[in-house]
């Protein structure tokens, strides 16, 4: 049964994906960035992103500029994580397709399924947009996993460096609302 | 009302100026710049309309020491309106965005524009929050404000009143592939 992941632990794990990119740049400050278009299932961790001062939030008003602004960001050196609902993902596949998949630039996002029941596979789900979301992936081949609970965080750091190692997107799929 | 400017004219006398700014150029300023300014100091944002905006946005905030320059277009910037807002609310020192204003799709066959002539981008800017916002509508308007364009603190909007380009993506294909232009830019930005 898939369980809530504490906003501390993924933001602790945000924390070591930055640093272990930053290693050795001039640059320290921020240690990273986090784009977001906010996203319910995920509120805790952007509210307690809000506190933090060594990483640098934009909020942005839609999703094809976070792909825009993390392509940016990305082409400078900078570390940068996405943090959107499914339903953005839905509304920036062009961007997705042409600037992470065309253009080759790494992308890792974590993707909140909203409205996902506790009892269902997402791909059984009753809600289109959570029931779609990982074909959708699947149509670009967007390598993606699972944060169904805590012992799932390994996933962030590894779907981080897949996007650098493929040079395009990777998604880590939020499932349950974080807390 | 004087005769709208060419692009390649402005293009040419912002090449001239710009230095080492970082340039974002979209649609129907692409083809001219690629002959004006042939570096590697430019990613033109192709495949993705609309998107030349946020994509100079990452860039300043990555590079806050470089000024950053975006060509945009008006149906381009139309297709994210709301990046004035992310724009501004972000102000980043270091970007200029320039709107080239001709009032249509040139590429798709120069249909008119939702709005047309009516639309007042700079108003739009200011509203948005942009530290300063205007428009411009002669080359000479343009040579004269242009050390300020480039040196003042941003994030600053310019709307240039052009007409048609000479070329565009669709008659002038050419230039080096935007995967290409985005690994010479990061090894350029990141050595």
């Amino acid at each position: 049964m898939p369980e809530s992941v504490p906003s501390s632990l993924i933001i602790d794990t945000y924390r070591d994906v930055f640093r272990a990119e930053r290693a050795g740049a001039r640059r320290q400050d921020p240690l990273g960035w986090i784009i977001s278009v906010p996203d319910t299932h995920q509120k805790s961790v952007l509210a307690a992103l809000d506190k933090e001062r060594d990483i640098r939030v934009l909020t942005c008003s839609t999703e094809d500029e976070a792909n825009g602004i993390a392509a940016g960001l990305w082409i400078t050196g900078e570390p940068v994580i996405v943090m959107i609902q499914h339903a953005g993902l839905y509304a920036s596949v062009n961007t997705l397709r042409g600037i992470s998949m065309d253009g080759r630039v790494p992308i890792f996002y974590m993707i909140g399924l909203l409205s996902r029941e506790k009892d269902k596979d997402p791909l059984e789900s009753r809600q289109s947009m959570v029931r779609f979301c990982e074909p959708l992936l699947d149509v670009f081949s967007v390598p993606h996993a699972r944060l169904e609970g805590p012992d799932d965080v390994h996933y962030i750091p590894e779907y981080y460096r897949l996007s650098r190692e493929r040079r395009g997107p990777t998604a880590v799929l939020v499932g349950l609302p974080t807390i | 009302m004087s005769e709208p400017m060419k692009p390649e004219d402005v293009l040419k006398i912002i090449a001239d100026a710009r230095g080492t700014a970082i340039c974002v150029p979209t649609m129907t300023t692409a083809p001219a710049w690629r002959t004006l300014a042939p570096d590697d100091l430019s990613v033109y944002c192709q495949g993705f309309m609309g998107g030349a905006s946020t994509l100079g946005l990452g860039l300043a905030l990555g590079a806050p020491d470089r000024r950053v320059i975006v060509f945009d277009g008006d149906g381009s910037l139309c297709m994210q309106l709301g990046s004035l807002p992310t724009i501004a609310g972000v102000a980043p020192r270091n970007l200029v965005h320039l709107l080239f204003k001709n009032n249509v799709y040139h590429t798709s066959g120069a249909q008119g524009m939702p709005g047309g002539e009516r639309v007042d981008f700079v108003m739009m800017a200011k509203g948005a929050g942009y530290r300063n916002a205007f428009a411009i509508h002669t080359l000479d308007e343009l040579k004269k404000r242009l050390p300020a364009i480039l040196s003042d603190e941003g994030p600053l909007f310019v709307e240039l009143h052009t007409g048609l380009a000479d070329r565009t993506p669709m008659t002038d294909r050419g230039g080096v592939p935007f995967p290409q232009q985005v690994e010479k830019l990061h090894a350029r930005l990141t050595a």
